[in-house]
């Protein structure tokens, strides 16, 4: 238990000091202009945006060789044993287990409607959708929608901070490493030490790991094959991706490149 | 009295709600020309997407992308500040390998939809030239894999008026923006300008001879 209040004790310094250290940037117009060319539209396009690009091929590295050797192996075995019924009840049921993490997320971003959904769905889903192997909610129109506290980081305008790779866990930023370690706390198994209750959250990660591979199976497989750079590629579907769901989904095409990326080659010819 | 206020109080209202509407109900700017051009478009995948044989669909997929897509402009693109530190014979080689490269990225991509028919939802345009047409997946099912996915396309449209395909994506997730992100970063990696230039070529005539 001294451990776990640690580890939150931890989470919330780390947190309050990229919060301080934001504050005293703020007045530098040298950091302010940094920040400006962060806001670029693809700030990864030129090499020097991923600041710690060294450490992360080599994480990178690790993880794929992680991932080559285990997880995809194991994600194999997973789909060989089980039925694409069966996953689709297991993947319903974590995303259910989840529920107090992505409601206090959601209540924290004053996301409110998407609050009521979430707790809509956790009845719903709780009872008549069996536990939550089922999604009956999804059927009655209440669709599922995730959170995490990097987002919600994110819509307080905390800034991602450089991309990192996280052994293991792979592509993230500091901010959203960070909110992984929140959300983590945030999750009331974490908070019970009896030995069934470690049991269970020993076997709900490996389960988690399991069956968020298995779908990725193929698509990985396929940008691995096709890509030049496989960590440069990797890299941009995630930042891509990710600032989709932060977003939450909504449509924004105002920081794409300018189309003047495009054209200007009208000159060179 | 109350007879005059009530009608003054409604006229009020309806004066204001006259101003204030149109800032409410003026849709995200969309074009309609570029959605025609889209629609024209994925009319005419649908019968390729449908082919069974995969050599069929592959090669009916390169033939539609050689047709509505500019790669020269994209391959210029995707090399981001580099495109202007390329030689002559360095273009002249690039050109002809990016546009295979990225017709097999196309096709691939593309060929998770076979099957499917893809119909324009709405279009947002940044600018004249620049307009973004969303398209979804036709009679999905609520619970389909595809049923939430919204695929995009870029339309430039030229000084001449002329509209192309500059860049596809799929819910927020753009193939030429990860390729300039791969491509800048090889180049950067193996010493920047004209020989890191050389560096993706040479790793392009790999990808592509493989």
């Amino acid at each position: 238990m001294i451990v776990k209040i640690l580890v939150a004790a931890g989470v919330a310094l780390a947190l309050s000091a990229t919060a301080s250290a934001q504050i005293s940037d703020a007045g530098d117009p040298e950091a302010f202009a940094k920040e400006l060319r962060g806001a670029e539209p693809d700030p990864l396009s030129s090499a020097g945006a991923d600041p710690w690009e060294g450490f992360n091929r080599k994480m990178f590295a690790f993880n794929d060789a992680v991932d080559t050797a285990l997880f995809v192996p194991a994600a194999k075995v997973y789909r060989a044993t089980t039925h694409k019924k069966q996953r689709k009840g297991i993947r319903n049921f974590l995303a259910n287990a989840r529920t107090p993490v992505v409601l206090i997320n959601d209540l924290l971003q004053g996301e409110f409607k998407r609050a009521g959904e979430t707790a809509g769905r956790f009845v719903v889903n709780t009872s008549i959708g069996f536990g939550g192997m089922g999604d009956p909610a999804e059927r009655i129109g209440i669709p599922q929608h995730s959170e995490d506290f990097g987002q919600t980081l994110a819509v307080w305008g905390v800034p991602s901070g450089p991309y990192v790779v996280l052994p293991f866990f792979g592509p993230s930023s500091v901010r959203d490493g960070l909110g992984a370690g929140v959300d983590t706390t945030l999750d009331p198994v974490f908070w019970i030490s009896t030995p069934s209750a470690r049991y269970t959250g020993y076997s709900r990660a490996g389960v988690t790991l399991v069956s968020v591979r298995e779908p990725l199976i193929e698509p990985l497989a396929d940008i691995k094959k096709n890509s030049l750079d496989y960590y440069a590629s990797f890299r941009s579907f995630y930042m891509q991706a990710r600032k989709r769901e932060i977003a939450n989904g909504r449509a924004n095409f105002d920081d794409l490149p300018d189309i003047g990326d495009f054209e200007e080659f009208d000159e060179i010819e | 009295m109350r007879a005059t206020t009530k009608p003054f109080a409604w006229r009020l209202g309806a004066m204001i709600a006259a101003v204030v509407w149109p800032l409410y109900a003026a849709p995200a700017a969309a074009d309609e020309a570029a959605e025609a051009y889209i629609q024209s478009v994925l009319d005419e995948a649908e019968p390729i997407l449908g082919e069974a044989d995969d050599d069929a669909l592959f090669d009916g997929l390169a033939a539609l992308v050689d047709k509505y897509v500019d790669m020269r402009r994209v391959g210029l693109f995707t090399l981001g500040q580099y495109a202007r530190q390329m030689t002559a014979e360095q273009k002249e080689e690039y050109l002809p390998l990016f546009k295979e490269y990225a017709t097999q990225i196309y096709q691939n991509a593309l060929s998770n939809y076979s099957g499917q028919k893809l119909n324009v939802k709405n279009s947002v345009d940044r600018s004249e030239r620049d307009i973004i047409v969303n398209s979804r997946i036709a009679d999905a099912r609520p619970g389909d894999s595809f049923a939430d996915i919204t695929v995009h396309w870029r339309v430039y449209r030229d000084r001449e008026g002329k509209m192309t395909v500059v860049d596809a994506g799929a819910d927020n997730v753009w193939l030429a923006i990860e390729q300039r992100s791969q491509f800048t970063s090889i180049i950067a990696n193996n010493g920047g300008g004209v020989k890191g230039i050389d560096a993706l070529l040479a790793q392009l005539r790999e990808q592509v001879g493989s």
